[in-house]
């Protein structure tokens, strides 16, 4: 790995696994494999530190999770968004752009 | 349950191992191994075990999950050292039990109030005096003193009129007398029980309102009422099913008919505390009253008969004080005449009754005090052993507790399980006790205080005793189990993982000083507890022992209430001869009399006075017998002659007097000497026989005794029977001759006169049995506490004694040493023992629990031995297993 890829910035875990979930019910595994899709291989999330932030997220009512079977025949932990998870990630997504916004200016100024 | 608990672990297991799956396949698919990709796969993945760790801290079941893995963490610890959970099991259960079932009992007897409204308003009325008053000779009632003032419960009839117009507005005052036996029946169902007469305005004083019908009122309080009664809550529930119709129906109460006017609430369990009282009728429509030509009746109006006991509830804002000066002034007013001295006269004095009167209080007070002592003792033996036996395995988990901290167990964990471990120790014991409780105050209405009654104690242990019991155990389990852990967290783990059996002798003792401190504190307890057992034990079995003066193993004593089936005069007489005369013709029956005294059942008949000639007097116990009483009761008359057919059917004036009476007139014959005595009117009888001295109506004393020749015309009589037959054996033949003459008299109350002798001992056993188990208890819990010091001791000095026996100590010697060890920390709790074991003496004896005496030398030397012999056998064991030590073995063990 030649490039140096960005560590997480701290709390964005859960923006990114909320925003990642938005597009569909999907296990721990796969979300994973999303973000470092959709991040164009930049970001690596350390995998294991998913499951934390998943139960986290649980816990606070903003995904569910269900038993089901996944393509290979195994059975899998899926998660998905419930309604506040929703509410919660539009909110996230505009504090994030704000605050990325004003990061840019700074950085640009 | 533990499925349930455990099974977000499992789905989190599952959910990774699906995660690391998933993973690998895709690295086997770029070409990997299997075994490749799964390694590949928990690299990229992170480490396992802390994100578990992670997801457990978050998920909300971890604390209740890790409690449920203490708690099986703990059993199987338990499990694993099933002596010393055994012993400390017992120790809380024994512990906890026998302090609940006393303090229930002070509870019941000394503490609790009176299930009335404002109970706090009531009072009990007294009066006081420094001497005997003149006019109040035919009294019913109880005396008791209060320094030197003699202090008495009762009053006459016009001294309620008068009490009552002087407290007019500030106070109510109700009277009652004390109880009665009684046969009632219902529904021909025939049943004794106990009733007590009271004033109309009774229950309206005390505040109580009926469950079902009406309660007792004024109009109940005249010689020309109705005949009512009302039935006790629990009389009601056992004998009439709580059958809500039963007001208004008819119940017979010896031989009349009462109107059942209500039932009382639950709340209410009687005046007097623990007492049974079954049955409440208006003093004038009582039992006694309705007699035909009671006594009672005819002296109820006379001022010089006092017979009431009266309470009194204050109006609010009147003060216990106030209501004494008033009363006091309205007192004199019933005076039949002036007090003969200002000694003489007689002062109201008042005594809170919110807890119910005060004679048990007064009687049993003390005693039950000195009891929740020593249980107390007990109690905090049983805790120093429980502390003992947690040091002891926390010692032996040294090891264990080390391993944990090396491999990252944080310190609030480990406080936390041993914390639960405790905790369920205490909570086993604590349920394990309640059934101890209960067996203990089962056995209690045995002990009872008042002959013929029951004390209403029931078996369920009271949830506050048993909670504060409960507390008190379970703090020391909590205490002196994170006693270990806290000092367990602070080893250093690396060391005591090395160590496997071997220490220093100066680290063992600076490590083991507590708990020889606590086995020294255990064997002093010890010496206390069993000190007094051995006293109250002796001093029972002393008494038992005693020589009563007549025949104690062949007597069978029982009652005959002819009077109930209305008997009457020429009637009831000619009923009494007829059987008396039957019973000695029962084939077995050796000889048959009668008395109105029953020989060994407490109180009797007393006159204060026998007057000679010469105006001496004394004070003598009075026996009122058929003629073939002595004889059946198997005490000789040594000189003169018996009491015959003649005397008892003449009504002679004739008595037969025990030797100590003989002595007492200091006559060169006293044979044809005369006296005169009486209960009212002094009547002359001449001394006919002389008979050997006996005891009279309990065990403990041996009064003056006259035997009067008495025709018998009373409603009961006691029959004393002699036979070497068996009661079992022989009563049958005897029941079908009293049958014979009428089926309705039934013989009541048979017992042999041991049972009866220990029956009057109440006191005496309750005391001798229940501080004999205190004392076996104590001296199983000092055995406990030493040989469980002792076999730990020897246990980790396994390599100090090989390597003693390796150079060269002999077996005996390394006995000699365990046992001294032991020994000496016996020794010194037996020394530290006696001044606290010395004051128990003494105290009990200022509260005439044992008789006064000189010093009980014997039973503290005998407590000493029997505690010094317990304990060498406990340290003899370990003493001896110190001696199988192999040199060889326990060295290379190191």
């Amino acid at each position: 790995m030649s490039v140096k890829k960005p560590d997480l910035l701290q709390g964005t875990l859960d923006l990114l696994v909320l925003k990642t979930l938005a597009q569909g019910p999907q296990h721990g595994y796969g979300i994973a494999q999303k973000i470092l899709l959709s991040s164009r291989q930049l970001i690596d999330v350390q995998q294991g530190s998913l499951y934390p932030a998943l139960h986290r997220l649980e816990r606070k009512n903003l995904v569910t999770s269900e038993w089901r079977e996944s393509d290979a025949g195994r059975m899998a932990r899926v998660y998905s968004l419930t309604k506040a998870g929703h509410a919660c990630l539009a909110s996230e997504i505009e504090q994030w752009s704000r605050y990325s916004a004003a990061i840019n200016w700074v950085l640009e100024g | 349950m533990w499925r349930l608990w455990n099974k977000p672990d499992r789905d989190l297991d599952r959910e990774i191992s699906f995660h690391l799956e998933t993973l690998a396949d895709s690295y086997q698919r770029q070409g990997m191994s299997r075994e490749e990709a799964m390694r590949t796969a928990r690299r990229e993945f992170g480490g396992v075990e802390p994100v578990k760790e992670a997801c457990r801290d978050i998920r909300w079941s971890r604390p209740l999950a890790e409690l449920a893995r203490d708690i099986r963490f703990g059993w199987r610890m338990m499990r694993r050292a099933p002596a010393i959970t055994g012993a400390a099991l017992l120790s809380l259960a024994l512990g906890i039990g026998a302090t609940t079932a006393i303090l229930t009992l002070a509870d019941v007897l000394l503490w609790r109030t009176l299930g009335v409204p404002e109970p706090g308003q009531l009072s009990e009325v007294f009066w006081a005096s420094k001497q005997r008053t003149g006019f109040n000779r035919r009294s019913v009632g109880s005396v008791h003193k209060d320094g030197a003032l003699l202090v008495a419960d009762f009053f006459s009839s016009q001294g309620l009129d008068a009490l009552r117009a002087s407290a007019q507005g500030k106070a109510g005052i109700a009277a009652q007398m004390g109880t009665f036996r009684v046969s009632a029946s219902y529904d021909d169902q025939l049943s004794v029980a106990q009733v007590r007469p009271v004033s109309g305005n009774f229950f309206s004083v005390l505040g109580i309102q009926p469950a079902h019908g009406r309660v007792l009122n004024e109009h109940d309080d005249s010689p020309s009422a109705a005949p009512a009664v009302v039935l006790s809550h629990r009389f009601w529930s056992a004998k009439f099913g709580a059958s809500p119709a039963v007001a208004g129906r008819s119940i017979r109460i010896n031989n009349h008919m009462y109107e059942i006017a209500g039932v009382l609430p639950a709340e209410f369990r009687g005046i007097v505390p623990a007492e049974n009282v079954e049955l409440y009728s208006s003093i004038w429509q009582s039992p006694p009253f309705l007699e035909p030509d009671s006594n009672f009746r005819a002296s109820a109006v006379d001022p010089t008969c006092w017979w009431l006991h009266l309470i009194a509830r204050r109006a609010p804002g009147v003060s216990e004080a106030q209501l004494r000066d008033i009363l006091d002034a309205g007192f004199a007013a019933s005076w039949p005449k002036a007090p003969e001295s200002a000694e003489a006269t007689p002062h109201i004095r008042l005594s809170n009754a919110r807890r119910g009167l005060g004679s048990i209080r007064r009687s049993l007070g003390n005693p039950i005090l000195i009891l929740l002592g020593l249980v107390v003792l007990v109690l905090v033996a049983a805790c120093a052993n429980i502390a003992n036996l947690m040091l002891a395995r926390s010692a032996s988990r040294e090891k264990e507790v080390a391993l944990r901290i090396s491999l990252g167990c944080g310190q609030a964990r480990l406080l936390r399980q041993f914390l639960t471990e405790s905790l369920l120790l205490a909570t086993i014991g604590g349920l394990l006790s309640i059934p101890v409780a209960a067996g203990v105050l089962s056995m209690l209405p045995g002990f009872t205080p008042i002959q013929g009654t029951e004390m209403a104690i029931s078996a369920t242990p009271d949830p506050r005793s048993l909670a504060g019991a409960a507390v008190v155990t379970g703090l020391s389990a909590l205490l002196f189990g994170l006693y270990p852990a806290w000092r367990a967290v602070r080893i250093d783990a690396g060391p005591a993982l090395k160590e496997v059996t071997g220490r220093s002798a100066a680290h063992l003792r600076s490590r083991w000083a507590p708990a020889r401190l606590l086995v020294l504190f255990q064997v002093a307890l010890g010496v206390v507890l069993v000190t007094v057992a051995v006293l109250f034990t002796g001093n029972l079995l002393e008494i038992v022992s005693r020589e009563t003066g007549f025949d104690r193993g062949n007597t069978i004593l029982c009652k005959v209430r002819p009077g109930d089936q209305g008997y009457l005069d020429d009637r009831l007489k000619s009923f009494y001869s007829t059987l008396e005369q039957r019973l000695n013709d029962v084939p077995g029956v050796e000889s048959a009399g009668l008395s109105i005294t029953g020989p060994m059942s407490g109180g009797g008949g007393w006159s204060d006075l026998a007057r000679l000639s010469n105006g001496d007097k004394f004070e003598t116990a009075v026996h009122h017998v058929s003629h073939r009483f002595l004889d059946a009761m198997r005490v000789p008359v040594t000189a003169g002659r018996m009491l015959t057919r003649q005397d008892v059917e003449s009504g002679g004036r004739v008595a037969v007097v025990s030797q100590d009476f003989a002595a007492r007139l200091g006559l060169p014959s006293p044979l044809g000497a005369r006296f005169t005595m009486g209960f009212g009117e002094d009547v002359q009888y001449e001394i006919v026989g002389i008979a050997r001295n006996a005891t009279y109506t309990d065990l403990r004393h041996t009064p003056l005794v006259v035997y009067i020749p008495f025709d018998f015309g009373v409603p009961t009589a006691q029959v004393v029977l002699n036979s070497s037959i068996p009661p079992a054996g022989i009563m049958p033949a005897v029941r079908d001759a009293v049958n014979g003459i009428d089926r309705e008299v039934p013989l009541v109350d048979v017992f042999t006169m041991e049972q009866q002798i220990s029956r009057t001992l109440h006191r005496e056993r309750l005391f001798a049995w229940l501080c004999g188990s205190f004392g076996v208890l104590a001296l199983v819990l000092c055995m406990v506490g030493l040989y469980g010091l002792m076999s730990h001791t020897t246990a980790r000095r396994t390599q100090e004694i090989g390597i003693r026996m390796a150079m060269g100590a002999t077996r005996g010697g390394v006995v000699f040493l365990a046992l001294g060890n032991g020994l000496a920390l016996a020794l010194g709790g037996l020394v530290l023992g006696v001044p606290p074991a010395v004051y128990a003496l003494r105290l009990a004896e200022r509260h005439q629990l044992i008789p006064q005496g000189p010093f009980p030398l014997a039973a503290l030397a005998s407590a000493m031995g029997l505690i010094a012999l317990s304990a060498t056998l406990a340290v003899l064991l370990p003493a001896l297993r110190a001696a199988r030590i192999q040199p060889a073995q326990a060295l290379r063990r190191a």
